[in-house]
């Protein structure tokens, strides 16, 4: 499946504003889709979408804090890049203190604002491989039966065939075959990768 | 209903004083009432101090509307520098830049022309007017200014009034004031909820109305008693006389204000005129 083009959303209340960044982006390549407010940006986003989100702080309506928040409640991982006008700096710190990627002050060097557009676009792309991978080695996991995950969750903890064999009370010949069996399925190279991989998708068993 | 008495005016020169005995010029200590002439240049000077005190108050918003045409200027312009730099030039999106640059700098000077127009104001002159004109022309700056502040402005303009004997700058005044006493009552309010309605309308009794609506928690009984009155404030920092002021201005064009709860809650201050 192609990957969908990165675009930059750009949502600023102010129309002069806004059609000047849009002509600015679409100057460097730039797939950019301009909205008047938060809640236009909103009704039309979809998670799906790599990018970035060009936020003005202060709107009518739901703000660009308020939108923030929104997003976060949601889950959404879209970097938030803040422009402020000034005197807006303590709305700044609090968008930054709730994740947000970056902020420029109003008016911005333009190539400010496309360096941290190009940074943002890239943190994106990281963040959206790398939950691809988690929700592979995911599917992988599950597809363990019950018995094989008893022993990944032993191979986590380092025990020995032998050991291993005595507390699920199976044969050690037993315990190589689900070993094997788990090493095929998670697509593991070694122990080590396979520890990353469990550690990586957060699904390290916590029993015991 | 709340309405400013007619003999409202502006509080009586005794009680003008600027520190220790100080009075200021134009009154005579032995005249505690001064000459109508002092009175009325006094008067004029008060409205003046007020006005430029509103204006004060409503900086951040009005940096903030400069902000935004200089803002999209400066990108407009960034974004020609790098079109002409390429190796052939669509021409045809720089004019475009162009012509945005241009608008947007005529928006600027614009937002300019109405501070200043507020500011100098000295001599008062009525001339027949369109009240939704005085409203129109105070949109952007009062938009701005809600903004900041999280409000909502709604406008509900009747059409086809007939015209007012105003002085234009008196009664965008009184506007601004009553704005900034909305969006001041509307900081409790959480912010989705903050709205005010701007209205202009014709009475049953055949004048002018343009009221403002807000959608905090109203005036109380007890407050609303006194508030017309000279110096009487319930902000921190007040000087008590936006309400009177307004008032007074009302009183020399002939008209009223006044104070009713707004629907659903809220207040509702309004401003009423003669027809010209």
């Amino acid at each position: 499946m192609k990957e969908p083009t990165p675009t930059v959303f750009v949502v600023d209340d102010d129309e002069g504003v806004r059609n000047s960044l849009r002509f600015l982006l679409k100057s460097v390549g730039l797939t950019a889709i301009t909205l008047p407010s938060a809640l236009e940006f909103l009704k039309t986003y979809d998670p799906e979408q790599p990018g970035c989100l060009v936020l003005d702080v202060r709107m009518p309506g739901m703000s660009g804090l308020e939108l923030q928040q929104q997003l976060n409640v949601r889950g959404a991982m879209i970097p938030v890049i803040f422009i402020t006008g000034h005197g807006d700096i303590p709305m700044a710190v609090e968008a930054m203190q709730h994740g947000a990627f970056d902020f420029l002050q109003k008016p911005f060097r333009d190539q400010d604002l496309i360096d941290r557009i190009q940074r943002a676009l890239a943190t994106d792309h990281k963040n959206r491989l790398a939950l691809k991978e988690r929700d592979s080695i995911r599917t992988r996991l599950d597809s363990l039966t019950p018995r094989e995950r008893e022993v990944l969750d032993l191979m986590m903890r380092g025990k020995p065939n032998k050991v291993m064999a005595a507390e699920l009370g199976l044969s050690q010949r037993t315990v190589e075959i689900h070993r094997a069996r788990v090493m095929e399925k998670t697509e593991a190279s070694s122990l080590a990768q396979l520890v990353r991989m469990v550690m990586d998708s957060g699904s390290a068993s916590t029993a015991r | 209903m709340y309405v400013a008495r007619a003999g409202d005016r502006l509080p009586d020169t005794p009680a003008l004083r600027f520190g220790a005995g100080e009075r200021i010029q134009g009154v005579t200590p032995t005249e505690p009432r001064g000459t109508d002439k002092d009175a009325h240049e006094l008067q004029g000077r008060l409205m003046h101090v007020s006005r430029l005190a509103t204006i004060g108050e409503m900086a951040a918003g009005v940096a903030h509307e400069l902000n935004q045409p200089l803002t999209a200027i400066t990108t407009y312009a960034q974004a020609c520098t790098r079109l002409l730099d390429r190796v052939e030039p669509n021409l045809g999106d720089v004019r475009e830049a162009l012509q945005q640059i241009a608008s947007q700098a005529v928006r600027a000077g614009a937002i300019i022309r109405r501070l200043r127009n507020l500011v100098r104001h000295t001599d008062s002159e009525r001339r027949p007017g369109d009240i939704n004109a005085l409203v129109e022309e105070m949109r952007e700056l009062m938009e701005t200014d809600a903004r900041v502040h999280g409000v909502r402005l709604r406008f509900e303009l009747a059409q086809g009034l007939p015209r007012v004997m105003v002085d234009g700058v008196q009664i965008q005044h009184v506007l601004l004031n009553l704005l900034r006493n909305a969006l001041e009552a509307l900081a409790t309010v959480e912010p989705g909820r903050r709205e005010i309605v701007i209205s202009t309308s014709l009475t049953r009794e055949g004048e002018i109305e343009l009221a403002l609506a807000d959608s905090g928690p109203g005036v109380e009984p007890a407050v609303a008693e006194r508030m017309f009155d000279p110096f009487f404030t319930t902000k921190e920092f007040g000087t008590g006389l936006g309400l009177t002021i307004s008032a007074t201005i009302l009183r020399i064009h002939g008209g009223t204000l006044g104070y009713r709860p707004a629907s659903p809650a809220g207040a509702c201050f309004f401003a009423r005129l003669p027809t010209a």
